[in-house]
Formats: C-alpha cells, sequence, structure tokens
C-alpha cells in the first residue's frame, strides 16, 4: 500500500519506551510536497512516532523508509544528514546559544549558510537583527519561529514538525501557517505536521490522520467539508 | 521477627569448614606464605567493608584504607609514646576504633546530604586518604613522618598465633557481613542502590543509613589496621593512603561488587600473588592486574565470581536455589497521618525557575474519598504540583497542610511520614530486588526490618495486598522486579506506595504505556481505593477519557494556573476546557476559578 | 611580597595547564578520566625522550600533544565507548588504563627517576624580583593555551558541534551532529592536552612514571570546582593554587599539599555546581 516514490513511508510501525509499547502498528506516508497533520490528544504516542522515525526511539516492529531508502535502524544523525528538518516539542533549541549559533547548527556543515540566512531574514526579520542574542531571551512565540527558521536553513527535503503551535496567539500560528504553505510552495518539501490545533492543521495540510492511543483511528484528507467537526470528536474530552 | 534458619546454617556450615582449614593451614604451609597471608586477611576484611559500601549500596568509596591507616597509627602511635600492655592495647583499640567512627560520621554527614550527587561522596572519600597521609606526613617525629613508625613494642606471638587471630576475625566478619546483607536490612541497602529517590520517597532515612554504615565500616577497618601495626610492628603512611583504596576497589571488581566472597578472595589472592611476584615479575605482574582490571570494568561489571560460579552451576548442572517467598499477611491499614479535618489543603504555592515561573497562586482542597484529576496540556504544572505535594523543598511559596498539620521545608520522608504516597510516572522500583522484597522495603518505615535475618511473614495492608492477588504479582513473590511485565511493574510501585498506608495517593499517570484491559483494571483499583478505603487520590493523567470514567473531580491547569475545578460534567462541558486542548490561543489567567 | 605574587600566578597557570585536559572531557562527554595522571606522564616521557634524540627542547610539546592524541583516540574506541552509560565505572576503568600506561613506561624506561632539558633555563628580573624564566614562560603558555581553547569552542563549527552536544545531546544528533566523532575528538584533544601539559610540567619537576598522582586529584578537584568552564578553572586555580601557595608559604608545606582538596570538598558541599555554573 506504500507509495515507492513517497518521501517519507511509515509501514506497520511499533515502539515505545522501554516495555510499555507507546505505539503500535502505525503505517502513514507522506508524498513529496505533501503536508500530513497527525492529530491526537496528549499521551496518544504522536511525539513518540516522530522519534522513532528520527531514530531515537529503536522500532520494535515495522520500517520506515525515506526517499526509497529503509533507514528504520540508522542513528539520528544520519537520518537528520538526509535533509530531514526535526523539530521537536520541548527542549527544541539551545536557549543559552545565540540566535546566529542557533541558526547555524540548522546546517550540518554550514555550506550554504550566508545564502539560506539572508533568505531566513527576508521571512522572519526580527531574526537578522537579533544574531547575537541569545536564543533563551525570545519570548515563546519568537522561539518557535526560530525553531522553523532553524529547520528551513537546512533546505529540507521532509520537515517532522511537532506541534508547533502549542500556546502561541492566532497571529503567529497564522504567520507559520503562511511560511510552512510558502516553503512548500517553493521548494516542494514533504511536511508531517503533529499537531492539536485542528483549524491551524486543517489550514496547512492536504490530508490528516487521527492517533489514538497508539493506533491510527480516523483519517481523510482535509476538503472533507466535516473534516474538523470529525477530528474535534476524536479531540473532544 | 522469624529468621530464615539455611541462612544461619550456611553461615555456620561454611565458617565451621573455613575455620577448620585455618587452623590446620599454618602446619602445611610455608612460614614466609603464612606471614603474607596474615596481611592478606586484614586487607581483605577491608576489602569486605569497600564491597559493602560499593558493591551492596552504591558508594564508589576511595577511601576505606583511611581507616586502616588510623586503626594501624593507633596502635603504633600509643605503643611507641605511652606505653605497652594488655590495658595500652586495648586503649589504643579504642582510640582507633572512636578516631575512625568521628572521621566516619564526619565524612558521612559531608557526603551524603539530601540532594548530594553520588559524584561528591565519592570525592570525600577520596580526600579522605589524601588527608590522613598528609596528617601523618605533618606529624614530624610523633608520627615518624614518611618513613612511619617501627620497632615498637608489640606481642611477638608466632606467625600461627597472628594467623588464627587474623582468620578468626575474617572468618568472624565475613558470617556477620553475609547474614546482614542477606537480611531485610541488607535489601534496603541495595534498594538505596538500585534507586535512591524511590527509597526516599518510601520514607527511607537513606542519608542516615549510608552515614552509620560508613560507621560501621570504617570500625572494620580501624580494627584490621589495629591487627596490621600489631602483627607487622612497622607501619607508614602508606597504609592509610590513596593506592590502597584503589587496590581495594580492584580486588573488588575483580572478585565481584556486590557478591562478598568474591572480594574476599580477590583481595586474598591477588595480595598473596603480589607479594609472591614483587621479586620476579613486579611490573608485568601489575600490568596484568590493570589489563584485567580494565578489562573486567568494561566486560563483565560484576566480577569474576558470578561468572566462576555460573560455570560451576552448569558443570554439576544444579540451578540456583530459591529462597522461599515469604507468606503474605493482611493487616488494616492505620493510615498515617490521618486526623481530623481536610486531609489536604493547599494555599498560594507557587514554583518558579530562576525567572520561569511554573506554578503560581494554586489554591485547592482535597477530601476524603475523592479521586481527584489534575488534567492540562504539556508543560501546565501538573508534574510539578505533584512534586510540591511530596517533597517539601520543591515548592518556591505557599502553604500544604495535610489533616491540619504543616509540611513545611521537609524532605519527602517526612512526607510520608504525614500521610502521603507518591507513585512516579515510569513504573519505579528495584529492578534486582524480587517482587517481595521490594514490598518489604515498602515497609521500612512501619515494620523496621531485622538487621540479621530475613522475615518469613510480609505484613500489607488490605488495600496492596488485593493489588498484589489481583494482578498476578502473588505468583510472582520471588520474581526479580526487573522481569516483570510493564503493567506488572506499574502494579507493584502502587503497592508498594500503598503498603505506606497513606491517606493521601499522589499518582502520575499511573496508565501510561498499559494496555486497555490493564487500564481498566487500575481504574476499578482507584476507585475501590477511594469508595472502600475513602482515600484521597490525586491522579495526573493524559488520557481524558481515563479521566472522565474514574474522577470524582477535576482540576484544570493551564500555564501554570489552575483554570477550572469543578465536576467532570463542569469539566467535559466546559468551551475554556475545549479551547485549551484544541490549541487556540487564552490569555494566561482570564478564564474562572 | 612580590616573590609570593609571581608564585601564585605561575602556580594557577600551572594548575590551570595541568587541569585544562581533563575539564574538556568532563565538560563534553561527562566522563572523569582517571587516567589523566598518566597522561601527564606520557608527555613527560615524551619530552625526555626529546631530551635523549637531542632534540630542540620546545620539540617537546608538539611531540607529546601528538602523541597524546593518537593514544587518546585508540583509548576512546576500546575502552571509554562502552562505559558512557556508567560513569562510575569509567572512572574505574580509566583508572586501570592509568595503572596500565604506569607499568608499560616502567617496563620501557624503567623506575628510575630521569630528568629533562628545560627549553629556558636561569632567571630573569621581573616586577622587581629576580625570578624564574620557565616558570614565567609557562604564564605565558598557560594564556596562549586559555584563550585557543576558547578560539576552538567558540569561534569553530567543531566548537559549536561541541557545545550543542553538552548542552542537549539528543537535539545535537537530530541536526546531524555525531555526537560519537565529537566525543572521539574530544577525548583525542584532552589526552592531547594533559600529554602536552605533562612536557610543560617536567622541567620544574623530576620524570617518574607516577609523576601524574598528585596532579591528578588536583586538577579533578579544580574541574569540578570551576564548574567545567574555561574562565571557572581560570578563576578556580587562581584561589585554590593561591590558597595552596599561602598555606605552604606561612603554614607548613605539608598541609599546603591538602589545602586545594580540602578547600575543594568545602566548596563544593556549598555550591555543589562550582563556582561558575548557573
Amino acid at each position: 500500500m506504500n507509495d515507492p516514490g513517497a518521501t517519507l513511508a511509515i509501514s506497520g510501525l511499533t515502539s515505545g519506551y522501554g516495555e510499555a509499547i507507546v505505539i503500535r502498528g502505525i503505517s502513514l506516508t507522506v508524498g513529496a510536497g505533501e503536508i500530513v497533520a497527525l492529530l491526537g490528544k496528549n499521551g496518544m504516542g504522536k511525539s513518540t512516532l516522530l522519534r522513532t522515525v528520527m531514530g531515537f526511539l529503536p522500532a520494535r516492529e515495522g520500517n520506515v523508509v525515506i526517499d526509497g531508502i529503509d533507514v528504520t535502524r540508522d542513528a539520528p544523525h544520519r537520518i537528520a544528514r538526509r535533509s530531514i528538518a526535526y523539530t521537536p516539542q520541548e527542549q527544541a533549541i539551545f536557549q543559552d546559544l545565540t540566535v546566529g549559533d542557533n541558526l547555524r547548527l540548522g546546517q550540518v556543515e554550514s555550506r550554504w549558510f550566508a545564502e539560506e540566512l539572508a533568505r531566513i531574514c527576508d521571512v522572519f526579520p526580527f531574526l537578522g537583527e537579533r544574531l547575537e542574542q541569545r536564543a533563551g531571551t525570545l519570548s515563546g512565540g519568537e522561539q518557535k519561529m526560530l525553531l522553523i527558521a532553524r529547520a528551513l536553513m537546512a533546505r529540507p527535503r521532509l520537515m517532522l514538525v511537532d506541534e508547533i503551535s502549542e500556546g502561541l496567539q492566532p497571529s503567529i500560528i497564522e504567520r507559520l501557517a503562511r511560511v510552512l504553505v510558502a516553503e512548500r510552495e517553493r521548494t516542494g518539501v514533504a511536511v508531517l505536521l503533529v499537531e492539536q490545533n485542528v483549524r491551524f492543521a486543517l489550514e496547512v495540510a492536504d490530508r490528516w490522520s487521527v492517533l489514538k492511543l497508539g493506533e491510527i483511528d480516523d483519517e481523510g484528507g482535509s476538503d472533507m467539508p466535516n473534516a474538523a467537526s470529525r477530528i474535534a470528536d476524536h479531540l473532544s474530552v | 521477627m522469624p529468621r530464615r534458619r539455611s541462612d544461619i546454617r550456611t553461615v555456620l556450615k561454611f565458617g565451621i569448614v573455613a575455620l577448620a582449614v585455618l587452623a590446620v593451614a599454618p602446619f602445611f604451609l610455608d612460614i614466609y606464605v603464612v606471614n603474607i597471608l596474615i596481611r592478606a586477611l586484614l586487607l581483605a576484611a577491608l576489602a569486605l567493608t569497600v564491597d559493602l559500601l560499593w558493591g551492596y549500596t552504591g558508594i564508589l568509596t576511595f577511601g576505606q584504607s583511611a581507616f586502616f591507616g588510623i586503626g594501624a597509627y593507633a596502635c603504633a602511635l600509643v605503643f611507641t609514646h605511652w606505653g605497652f600492655g594488655a590495658q595500652w592495647a586495648l586503649l589504643a583499640l579504642f582510640l582507633g576504633i572512636v578516631a575512625a567512627c568521628a572521621v566516619a560520621a564526619l565524612a558521612g554527614w559531608l557526603a551524603f546530604y539530601h540532594g548530594a550527587s553520588p559524584l561528591y561522596g565519592s570525592i570525600v572519600t577520596l580526600a579522605l586518604p589524601i588527608i590522613v597521609t598528609q596528617v601523618i606526613f605533618a606529624g614530624g617525629r610523633t608520627t615518624g613522618s614518611s618513613s612511619g613508625l617501627s620497632g615498637f613494642p608489640t606481642y611477638y606471638w608466632s606467625s600461627e598465633t597472628w594467623f588464627w587471630i587474623a582468620g578468626v576475625f575474617l572468618v568472624v566478619i565475613t558470617g556477620l557481613a553475609w547474614l546482614f546483607v542477606r537480611s531485610d536490612m541488607g535489601r534496603v541497602l541495595v534498594a538505596i542502590r538500585e534507586n535512591e529517590t524511590r527509597c526516599a520517597y518510601l520514607g527511607i532515612p537513606v542519608s542516615r543509613i549510608k552515614i552509620l554504615l560508613l560507621v560501621i565500616a570504617g570500625t572494620i577497618g580501624a580494627i584490621a589496621g589495629f591487627g596490621y601495626a600489631a602483627f607487622t610492628n612497622v607501619v607508614a603512611p602508606e597504609l592509610g593512603g590513596f593506592l590502597l583504596g584503589t587496590e581495594l576497589l580492584i580486588w573488588v571488581a575483580l572478585g565481584g561488587r556486590g557478591t562478598l566472597i568474591g572480594p574476599v578472595i580477590g583481595a586474598i589472592l591477588i595480595d598473596v600473588t603480589s607479594s609472591y611476584l614483587s621479586g620476579s615479575l613486579p611490573f608485568y605482574w601489575k600490568l596484568l592486574i590493570g589489563v584485567l582490571f580494565v578489562a573486567v570494568i568494561v566486560a563483565l561489571p560484576q566480577g569474576l565470581l558470578p561468572e566462576v560460579t555460573r560455570l560451576w552451576r552448569r558443570l554439576i548442572g544444579r540451578r540456583t536455589r530459591m529462597a522461599d517467598a515469604p507468606t503474605l499477611e493482611p493487616i488494616t491499614a492505620q493510615e498515617v497521618g490521618r486526623g481530623t479535618g481536610q486531609p489536604l489543603v493547599v494555599r498560594g504555592v507557587h514554583r518558579h525557575f530562576g525567572s520561569l515561573q511554573v506554578l503560581q497562586g494554586i489554591d485547592f482542597e482535597a477530601n476524603r474519598g475523592e479521586l481527584l484529576s489534575l488534567v492540562g496540556p504539556n508543560g501546565a504544572g501538573k508534574t510539578t504540583l505533584i512534586r510540591c505535594l511530596a517533597d517539601g523543598y520543591e515548592r518556591s511559596g505557599g502553604t500544604i497542610t495535610i489533616f491540619g498539620r504543616n509540611l513545611g521545608k521537609w524532605g519527602p520522608d517526612r512526607c510520608v511520614a504525614l500521610g502521603i504516597g507518591r507513585k512516579f510516572q515510569a513504573a519505579n522500583i528495584f529492578a534486582t530486588l524480587s517482587v517481595a522484597e521490594c514490598l518489604r522495603v515498602a515497609r521500612y518505615r512501619l515494620d523496621p526490618p531485622s538487621i540479621w535475618a530475613s522475615g518469613t511473614t510480609l505484613r500489607l495492608p488490605e488495600a496492596a495486598l488485593r493489588i498484589v492477588e489481583e494482578t498476578g504479582l502473588a505468583q510472582s513473590l520471588n520474581t526479580e522486579a526487573r522481569h516483570l511485565a510493564h503493567g506488572q511493574k506499574q502494579a507493584l510501585e502502587l503497592a508498594m506506595v500503598l503498603a505506606l498506608e497513606p491517606s493521601i495517593v499522589l499518582l502520575d499517570e499511573p496508565t501510561a504505556g498499559l494496555t486497555r484491559v490493564e487500564r481498566e483494571r487500575i481504574g476499578a483499583i482507584l476507585t475501590s481505593l477511594t469508595e472502600r478505603e475513602r482515600l484521597s487520590i490525586l491522579l495526573v493523567e493524559h488520557d481524558l477519557d481515563f479521566v472522565r470514567e474514574i474522577s470524582s473531580r477535576v482540576i484544570v491547569l493551564h500555564q501554570g494556573q489552575i483554570v477550572l475545578d469543578g465536576s467532570v460534567e463542569e469539566v467535559v462541558g466546559s468551551e475554556l476546557v475545549r479551547n485549551i486542548y484544541a490549541g487556540a490561543s487564552l490569555d494566561a489567567g482570564s478564564g474562572p476559578t | 611580597m612580590g616573590v609570593l605574587f609571581l608564585d601564585i600566578v605561575t602556580t594557577a597557570a600551572i594548575l590551570f595547564t595541568v587541569a585544562s585536559g581533563l575539564m574538556i572531557i568532563l565538560g563534553v562527554m561527562k566522563l572523569i578520566n582517571f587516567a589523566h595522571g598518566a597522561f601527564l606522564a606520557i608527555g613527560g616521557y615524551a619530552a625526555f625522550v626529546t631530551t635523549q634524540l637531542g632534540w630542540n627542547p620546545w620539540m617537546a610539546i608538539p611531540f607529546a600533544a601528538v602523541v597524546g592524541f593518537v593514544l587518546g583516540l585508540v583509548i576512546e574506541r576500546v575502552i571509554v565507548r562502552p562505559l558512557y552509560a556508567r560513569p562510575l565505572d569509567a572512572i574505574l576503568a580509566t583508572w586501570g588504563l592509568g595503572i596500565v600506561i604506569g607499568q608499560v613506561i616502567t617496563i620501557v624506561f624503567g623506575r628510575e627517576v630521569q630528568f629533562v632539558q628545560s627549553p629556558l633555563s636561569g632567571a630573569i628580573e621581573f616586577l622587581g624580583q629576580s625570578y624564574s624564566t620557565y616558570r614565567l614562560a609557562l604564564v605565558a603558555i598557560g594564556a596562549i593555551l586559555a584563550l585557543a581553547l576558547i578560539a576552538l569552542l567558540y569561534f569553530t563549527r567543531f566548537g559549536l558541534n561541541a557545545r550543542a552536544v553538552i548542552m542537549n545531546e539528543d537535539l545535537a544528533r537530530g541536526l546531524g551532529i555525531d555526537s560519537t566523532r565529537v566525543r572521539l575528538t574530544t577525548f583525542g584533544l584532552g589526552a592531547a592536552l594533559a600529554s602536552m601539559a605533562g612536557a610543560l610540567i617536567t622541567p620544574l619537576i623530576s620524570v617518574d612514571p607516577n609523576l601524574g598522582l598528585p596532579w591528578l586529584i588536583n586538577s579533578f578537584m579544580l574541574v569540578l570546582v570551576s564548574g567545567v568552564s574555561i574562565p571557572g578553572l581560570i578563576v578556580a586555580s587562581l584561589i585554590l593554587g593561591g590558597a595552596q601557595v599561602l598555606v605552604s608559604s606561612y603554614v607548613s608545606a605539608i598541609l599546603g599539599g591538602l589545602t586545594i582538596v580540602v578547600l575543594a570538598a568545602v566548596i563544593l558541599r556549598i555550591r555543589p555546581q562550582g563556582l561558575f555554573s548557573g
């Protein structure tokens, strides 16, 4: 069922911490230039899925294929070097490093640092003015923008974005949505977006899946007329 | 407390054999070997104390040589400067022990404070022998400085006599230590090594136990040192030095940490061989020991004895004999801390890390028989709040009262004494202890463990017993906790917490990683705890379906504040809560409280 | 007074130089390298070999650094790598490694005390005092070393990667940084620094297989007190080294040898994170 040309193809993936299984037999694909949203409440295994894809957690079963290459057992840095930008939900930036150093770390060898920096500063002008500032002194919203900016520095083929909208004002969420969509148009990057914010997810994504207790419970296209209410049912208290 | 007879019998059996061997050995051995062995037997007793501290309790010590040096110099100084005779010998031994105890108590007080890192303990033990040797150097004529003292009067008994004295001393110490480490108190030491945090939250006074153990180890070391000085008639600063301290570690590591017998054999074999080869192959022998030591640490961290016994068992085809599991005895929980009034009142509690406010203005109460759930998105401060309730040091301000008694600024063991039991998020148990031993460690406060025997019954309050029986743990009492399935580990920790007979139970995501069936079982247990035992339960939970099914009240935390405190229906119907969970923005603090 | 001041500054410079290799390894790898003393001895014998071969005495420094670096790489790969998850065992294994190195040195060079040629001899007039030229040169070398380490950590990509690994290893790996390689390089660098320091101090002391032992304990204490930072190590060297000089001069030389250990144990009890952390 997996599309061999997909940028990211996950099939039958099972993993967890210690003996606790957190995700069970998950299959999911993200095609080139596609944005897929993965929704679910806290503790349902969304972050665990991303950490397993990145190689931080070993897969018990199943595999992860990126651009046709099986990376299931690769180390995280090897996976990252396949132009994969992963933005974790917590402790995602180096608080004690400067904004500039954080951006520099977006590229493995600072090869196209100057060009990409110039472009990023067009997208988020405030970053250009604060390259020497400690990243930890940025506000919450600015830190999230720095996080996306750092991901874009890598010229990624695939972005794995973990709850970027959490705790942000609507105006900033809107801004991040525009950046993601524009980047997809420009470079054809594929994005797997882990979210709890239904509005944001449906605005950006082409398709969505709902994760419940470690399994995919429901999925569909963002153009489905009742998508929002269907997802909201899954997420309700 | 009834004792397990097999242990005493084992000790007596092996003790008699060892004493018999010792009795005849001098008649078959070369006088030179006997002399070497006397020293080795005394050092083996010292190595045994290193194993008690490091192998069993997890305190990596470089400093046991210091106590050996103290004992040796007490003997040499008294005999040289004051006088010689039975009363002087007793005085010297007494002074040596007192000095060693004082040094050990001081070092322990310095090293094992609440929240000290294990590394700091090692630093203090590292400083000990350096200080002792420098003090000896500084003593000038009195201590003989770097050349030490020699030629003082002593008992010029025959080598055989000294051999028997040293041998009996070692056998007695080893036998006592063997009973001790296999006693219920010995299991507490292993529990401290495995998981010091869990111990503290079970109300075990970890620092006091460690200090006491260091004092005992120091006493044994001082006696051994005294014997050494009285026998050899020579003392030098090296006896209390850092190099001897590290050599002890090598012997223990090679023999097998946490086996008692391994370190004793290791010390005797290596020390005797070293003395033998020091003439012919000094450097190569030390090189070999060094290589072996590195290889064992890297590849066989448990040392050689466990490997040898495994091989032996395979050869003779015998399986490890399992001790009998204790019988479980139900008791009625006294409910520690239970008094009149409200179980828990929280007023104005806040917590900040630097400038980051994680909790602010938390006010709420918990009632008897209530299952109160704390929910909220990641980073809302739920776990921080649980921490503040279970450890008085955690909060930055505000008051917490339990049945009218103020929690104040006290550590977790005080919280346990007030009636709070905390279950951690990840199953937090003692990996190498059996299920029964884990439960018995949890009973430390209420049923103080024996220091020389292992009880044949295990008293558990009914609530804990029910969990043990319903989850199948009762059939696995002898299983090491690390071999349990994930769900059983969670259940075991919950049973351990209930064994404290708490009035208030704090649970941090008890269902994380459990199957649906296990969730339902835990849910049923929690409900019965509130309904039958009338406990107050505070539950942090991500799975909102689970919360809805079992809670009697829900508190919603968001950005460190309580935004809603109400019934399940109120929370489910709240637009505010839906917004928080759907990720829409919420102006902090604008919600109703 | 002048001599006392110069004693304090030169002692601090020597302590800083000797402890820097231990600190780099602890900072990046969270690993206490108890073979540090043995690496100092390796540097001392590299200087001895340099003297024996009749090379320029300054050659001892790069020679010692190269030997230390290569040995460091091998040791990291074989012994240290399996022990990252067991920090206390790593202390023991590196201590055992120190014994092995000490014995190999003994077998090759013998147990006797050796002497090496000093690159600079004699004394010069400084601040109105006649003072050992070489000790003063060590202050300059220590300062250069501190600047070089700061430049490496703060102005190179390797330094940025290393700092990223220190702060949050998982995050660094997720950004494509090979933390295993960073560790390998760091251990090599730490061993090279220790070995170089060994070559630097040997003109002041005699060379024997166990020359590193007293330095190991003092370096360990200094690094912990420093809070594992370069400025912290400079200050810790000045404070503790200064105290050592003062106690040795005014109280007793023997108690002077205790000063660093005792003071460090007390400071760490009051500030477990060291002087310059947080």
